[in-house]
């Protein structure tokens, strides 16, 4: 049996908000999907969660359209494009190494704090990967999704998350501060 | 241009205030950015959008919009339609994308600016675009209403302001209602000219006798039955006043009752 | 409708370097969720967003162009990622909704 040559699209697309929340005594950071935006703040055992910010996203699963295989992508929060800031950051180094076959390189991340424990898969990663240069023309770049696990300090990451923040705000956003 | 105009070349469905489609927007802003809505959005726009949030409602309301067209097939949450049915704009949802919106507005923009024009420079003033007679039955309340559906119908065929259809049939429907409770039937003629649509309604029943009296709010003669389905709280006058541009009341007793109901498509001297 | 075509025609501005290239379709939208579904390779991208994360999410779609309207002053480090990645960033004082009725005028239909 030969494998198939999978062609990706993009299936059960939701909009929403990825809701950004920061605890004002223990200052951890939690991320989560939601349908609606929400700004609610409240207490949870010594925690006081409060939102600081909704961010308009899009979640959705790929499908081939060949076998119909279905891959879920539901535990993505973004991608993050790498804009070489440490220079032993493993992320900047495969930016590094690929740049001469033209080849981009984001991080994806999961939802925090349940990021680090339930990595997206090498496998999805290549999927995701390959997802993207089928919608690009590649003879001109290619783009590559990595884990951010490689990255080697998140909280020193100057990356950019792709992602809409600022959209519900009624004043412009001057700067955009780090979520994390 | 016409928010219904909008709503049917975006084939879009209306989630929020219907009545207000007749209302026209003098603009058109098209961005997902709210900050841009409130710094650059003209009062009396429609806003097209892909930002589906309350928020989007919240700031088109401060910008003084008129109406909200959310993209993609996107819907809103409960609580943002009840904030554009709170703040009397209309919230509608289109499958189309950003592009395909504002190319559609654009062709209707370009192709409307003609047609309501020709309507009144190059029709004469008093030609009859539109006259139909209608006879009401008093006591058959099955067809109450069936004049004012009828004349609801006509009058959007002819692509009348759906604001204006409104004040017609309200006026239509009270009016009817009077002969079911107070005649024996009616003629009901109805004649629309590029200036005006005007109802003349002319009962054989008990007449008025005192009309001044009958056009205070709360005056009503109808009987306890009539109270019981809904109506009689008034003979409807002050209503049919209050939904018309020009009300004449002609009544004797014993014979009946005559009233003249006209709306203007075209203020007198404009 | 190659992209020195389309400056030529509507007096864009170009802010970065770029390769020239061919346009096939118009894409509007602030949000980059929106950019990472639906926008095609080889789109002109329009936008009032002019934060530098529009790069790498036009990049990451192979975006030919991005337009930024209503005439908003474009941050250096937003063009300087536009040039990194060759990817032709320009601008216009016209508000989005004027710019596509020229574009369609042109006959750029969405793809």
């Amino acid at each position: 049996m030969t494998q198939c040559q999978h062609a990706w699209k993009m299936t059960n697309a939701q909009y929403g908000f990825t809701v950004f929340e920061r605890c004002s005594h223990c200052h951890g950071v939690r991320t989560y999907y939601a349908a609606q935006d929400t700004w609610d703040e409240y207490r949870e055992g010594g925690c006081t969660w409060s939102i600081v910010e909704n961010a308009q996203t899009l979640r959705f699963d790929l499908e081939c359209e060949k076998c119909q295989q279905q891959v879920d992508f539901k535990d993505l929060m973004g991608l993050m494009y790498c804009t070489s800031c440490m220079e032993d950051c493993e992320v900047e180094c495969a930016q590094k190494a690929l740049a001469p076959q033209k080849t981009w390189i984001l991080a994806a991340f999961g939802f925090l704090p349940h990021a680090p424990e339930t990595e997206i898969s090498a496998a999805r990663l290549e999927i995701l990967t390959d997802y993207f240069n089928q919608r690009r023309d590649t003879s001109r770049s290619r783009v590559k999704i990595l884990p951010f696990s490689l990255i080697k300090q998140v909280s020193l990451c100057h990356g950019e998350l792709i992602h809409d923040i600022g959209m519900l705000s009624p004043e412009p956003f001057p700067e955009r501060k780090p979520l994390f | 241009m016409k928010i219904e105009a909008i709503r049917d070349s975006l084939k879009a469905s209306v989630l929020a205030r219907e009545d207000l489609l007749g209302a026209e927007v003098e603009d058109i802003y098209a961005s997902d950015l709210m900050s841009d809505v409130l710094a650059f959005g003209l009062p009396n726009s429609l806003l097209l959008t892909g930002l589906a949030s309350q928020q989007s409602l919240i700031s088109a309301h401060m910008a003084e919009f008129k109406a909200v067209v959310l993209l993609r097939g996107k819907r809103a949450k409960d609580g943002a339609e009840r904030f554009a049915t709170e703040h009397s704009m209309v919230l509608m949802s289109t499958r189309l994308d950003m592009y395909d919106a504002c190319v559609r507005i654009h062709a209707l923009r370009d192709g409307n600016g003609v047609q309501p024009k020709e309507l009144g420079t190059t029709q004469a003033v008093d030609n009859i675009l539109l006259q139909q007679k209608f006879q009401i039955e008093g006591n058959d309340f099955s067809k109450a209403g069936y004049v004012s559906t009828e004349v609801k119908s006509m009058l959007k065929k002819i692509g009348v302001d759906p604001v204006l259809i409104r004040s017609v049939a309200i006026s239509c429907y009270e009016a009817e209602m009077n002969v079911f409770m107070h005649a024996l039937r009616a003629k009901v003629d109805l004649t629309v000219t590029p200036r005006l649509i005007e109802v003349m309604l002319t009962d054989e029943g008990k007449g008025i006798p005192d009309v001044e009296q009958a056009m205070q709010e709360g005056f009503t003669t109808a009987t306890d039955d009539q109270r019981a389905l809904g109506f009689g709280s008034g003979l409807g006058l002050p209503n049919i006043k209050r939904n018309t541009d020009e009300l004449q009341v002609t009544s004797e007793v014993g014979k009946g009752t005559t009233l003249v109901m006209r709306f203007f498509l075209q203020r007198p001297g404009s | 409708m190659k992209i020195q075509e389309l400056i030529q025609n509507l007096g864009l501005k170009p802010l970065s370097r770029f390769e020239d290239r061919d346009i096939s379709g118009v894409f509007i939208s602030d949000m980059m969720s929106d950019a990472m579904a639906n926008a095609k390779s080889g789109n002109l991208w329009i936008t009032v967003q002019t934060h530098k994360s529009i790069i790498p999410a036009a990049n990451l779609v192979d975006v030919a162009a991005v337009i930024i309207t209503s005439g908003k002053t474009v941050p250096q480090d937003t063009v300087e990622l536009a040039d990194r990645h060759a990817i032709a960033l320009l601008s216009t004082d016209q508000p989005t909704f004027d710019l596509i009725g020229k574009l369609y005028g042109l006959g750029i239909a969405t793809s």
